[in-house]
């Protein structure tokens, strides 16, 4: 029975194991790190004879004032904490206003994950980060560690993952030698360089260059060269006429964006290895990552319960996708994404690397998907008509209402219909579901086509969800819950008369008692699309 | 209810008719703060009376509508069983939802009594799974049955080892 939750704020009062301190190194990385932080204003005040004043100074002085109290904290946290590792619990004490006591029963414990930024790295530190499957929807987080000694990282990952017993504290001289070599894993996955062009064409492309010129910006200003001014300078603008300006700027802005996704991918991807690697307790899923702030993320196989393969809609001509683990105590709303398990890659590799992980040929994200009946078109059709009733009649309801509104503004909302259309048959095309080899395949989505494979045994209940017009249209959602992942999958609008067929294959055995006599024979059978149109 | 959407039949039990009265009582108090907001709006911003009219309106004649007709659809509905495998509820009115969870992946069982289902002595029955979507809610069952069989379900679901993932 498990009412208790995993991660809890009371002590284990039934041991004395001593608390320990965060590595040391820390205290001095933080120095170093708010040294740093003035170094730029320093310079701009010493060499260049800035003026301190906020016009220009500003952002530099509010970025070293963030960066001294930031150090200043850090120091203070590094003071307040505490962590100690019993039979039963990982514990930690940290908080200076508010006293905080976080523990994580060590039988919960889901992940150890290791991560370090450059300022880690260079002092041999590691954050090491517990999880336990909490919930985030319920306030609870993981348990991190910022930071402690790479070996000490290594050798609690090995004690709570593994179970290997914890060393006495005696050992402490022992934690300064390097960690025994891992045991060699099997690569699934490497980085290609070629992956780079999936992720440098994206909206997010103008905002990134928006920062990044913003930053440049502020930075010429403050040593006293005119950024602006060189721009103007460099062509005859007035010439050129105002609409190939914006035309020149936004080409410029998206080429500068582009080229700073790029970095930031190969940055954060940098020798990006997906392995499987044998631990005490199975094999576990392994992702390797990063230039400055390295990343290593391991799964429990035996947490696994399917994989997910999503292909954004703009993108789908160049097959391009995201990949991740379906797995119990993975949050997909937590700031890592430990869920996915490649980088933003051509479909195909993310096709044999999703078999690979799941060990069943054939792929059951290669199988063949049963589609949907066309009548789940309609329904779709209907909701992007009604949305663009819905918005022109609220378009043609506020022009009445603000006068300066010209009277034609109603026509735009019109021009939601062919989009929503268009949306409505590629949601429809992407409807599919399967059963085979003990995996529920189900896919759906319009903007970003997801296809997920969930094991039948990971399936923790099941849901019929049919609305009046679903049920005019004689169709219903089929909906597994699961710990994993989600926490719920759907087949969207499958024929109502295979609904309970489809439950019953996912789950078997779970709806028996509560079938309609007449359907558990039919149910045998193979369906039958007459007896299903026949069905009122 | 002769015709079943889909091909399970209907759970053994209906909710007490007076869950009836408490939906009627929770709609009415959500719809009557609603409308009262926005009368107290449309009585002091002068500027916002040429909009806000017809959204109380609509709000105004929505409300009495769902008063009207969701709690007799409800409890035409709403059903539940507990059978000695699995928790099977119905439940909804414009969209109907049939769920069921079996009794080894249930993880806790809960009874949720609100200020007005403690005057008409009724209870939501909450049994939930590792699923963070998965709780199947059973309103307006009477207090002492849902008590009866939360306290059924807790010692049932103690006997199950493993964490039910």
């Amino acid at each position: 029975m498990s009412a208790e939750p995993a991660v809890t704020d009371t002590p284990d009062p039934a041991s004395d194991e001593p608390w320990q301190r965060l590595d040391t190194r820390v205290v001095w990385v933080d120095a170093a790190k708010t040294l740093l932080s003035m170094v730029p204003a320093g310079i701009a005040i010493a060499f260049f004879g800035a003026e301190i004043d906020w016009g220009t100074m500003g952002p530099i002085l509010g970025a070293t004032a963030f960066g001294v109290l930031g150090g200043i904290a850090d120091l203070l946290r590094w003071v307040k904490t505490r962590y100690r590792i019993t039979d039963q619990y990982v514990e930690r004490r940290t908080g200076l206003l508010v006293r905080r006591h976080r523990s994580i029963r060590r039988d919960r414990i889901r992940s150890v994950d290791t991560s370090a930024r450059f300022r880690h790295k260079l002092a041999g530190l590691r954050v090491v980060t517990v999880g336990a499957g909490q919930h985030s929807a319920a306030g609870e987080a993981a348990l991190v560690l910022d930071a402690v000694r790479t070996e000490t990282a290594e050798r609690l990952r090995q004690e709570l993952l593994y179970g290997v017993t914890p060393a006495p504290a005696a050992d402490a001289v022992d934690a300064a030698e390097p960690a025994e070599p891992r045991p060699e894993g099997r690569v699934l996955a490497r980085l290609a360089r070629s992956w780079v062009f999936y992720n440098m064409f994206s909206i997010w492309a103008f905002l990134m260059a928006a920062g990044l010129l913003w930053g440049t910006y502020w930075l010429l200003r403050m040593f006293g060269l005119d950024p602006a001014g060189f721009v103007r300078g460099l062509a005859d603008w007035d010439a050129i006429g105002t609409a190939w300006t914006i035309v020149i700027a936004v080409a410029a802005v998206g080429a500068v964006g582009v080229v700073g996704l790029a970095v930031d991918f190969f940055t954060e991807n940098w020798r990006f290895v997906l392995e499987r690697v044998p631990g005490e307790r199975g094999t576990v899923l392994r992702t390797t990552q990063g230039l400055f702030k390295t990343r290593e993320v391991n799964r429990d196989d035996n947490r696994l319960r399917g994989v997910q393969i999503a292909e954004p809609l703009l993108w789908r001509w160049i097959g391009m996708a995201d990949t991740s683990v379906v797995s119990t105590g993975l949050s997909i709303w937590s700031m890592t994404p430990s869920a996915q398990i490649l980088p933003r890659g051509p479909i195909s590799v993310a096709r044999r690397v999703a078999a690979e992980v799941l060990e069943t040929t054939p792929s059951p994200v290669d199988r063949p998907l049963r589609p949907h009946p066309r009548r789940a078109l309609r329904r779709r059709a209907g909701w992007a008509l009604a949305t663009t009733g819905v918005v022109t009649g609220l378009l043609a309801w506020l022009t009445t209402l603000i006068d300066g509104l010209p009277g034609g503004v109603w026509l735009a909302g019109l021009g939601l219909l062919p989009v929503g259309l268009a949306l409505a048959v590629v949601a429809y095309r992407s409807l599919g579901h399967a059963v085979a080899d003990g995996y529920l395949v189900v896919r759906s989505g319009a903007w970003a086509r997801t296809t997920t494979a969930l094991q039948s045994r990971a399936v923790v209940g099941v849901t019929f969800r049919q609305s009046l017009l679903q049920r005019r249209l004689r169709l219903a959602t089929v909906e597994v819950t699961t710990a994993a992942g989600m926490g719920r999958y759907s087949a969207l609008d499958v024929a109502s008369a295979d609904a309970v067929e489809l439950a019953t294959a996912a789950a078997p055995g779970l709806l028996d008692p509560f079938l309609t006599t007449s359907v558990a024979t039919a149910a045998a059978e193979a369906p039958d699309p007459v007896q299903a149109q026949a069905r009122p | 209810m002769a015709e079943q959407p889909i091909a399970l039949r209907s759970p053994k039990h209906r909710v007490e008719r007076r869950a009836i009265g408490l939906w009627a009582l929770q709609s009415l108090i959500g719809f009557g703060v609603l409308a009262g907001l926005l009368t107290a709006a449309y009585l002091i911003v002068d500027g916002a009376r040429s909009w806000l009219g017809p959204v109380l309106v609509v709000v105004a004649v929505w409300g009495a509508v769902v008063t009207l007709v969701m709690p007799l659809w409800r409890y035409a509905v709403h059903r539940w069983e507990v059978t000695e495998d699995a928790v099977y509820a119905v439940s909804g009115w414009v969209v109907r939802e049939w769920r069921v969870v079996p009794l080894s992946r249930i993880q806790t069982v809960d009874t949720i009594r609100g200020p007005l289902e403690q005057a008409m002595s009724l209870a939501t029955l909450v049994v939930t799974t590792a699923s963070s979507r998965g709780a199947v809610k059973v309103p307006g069952i009477d207090a002492q049955v849902a008590a009866r069989v939360a306290e059924e379900l807790t010692q049932i679901t103690q006997r199950t080892p493993g964490d039910a993932t």
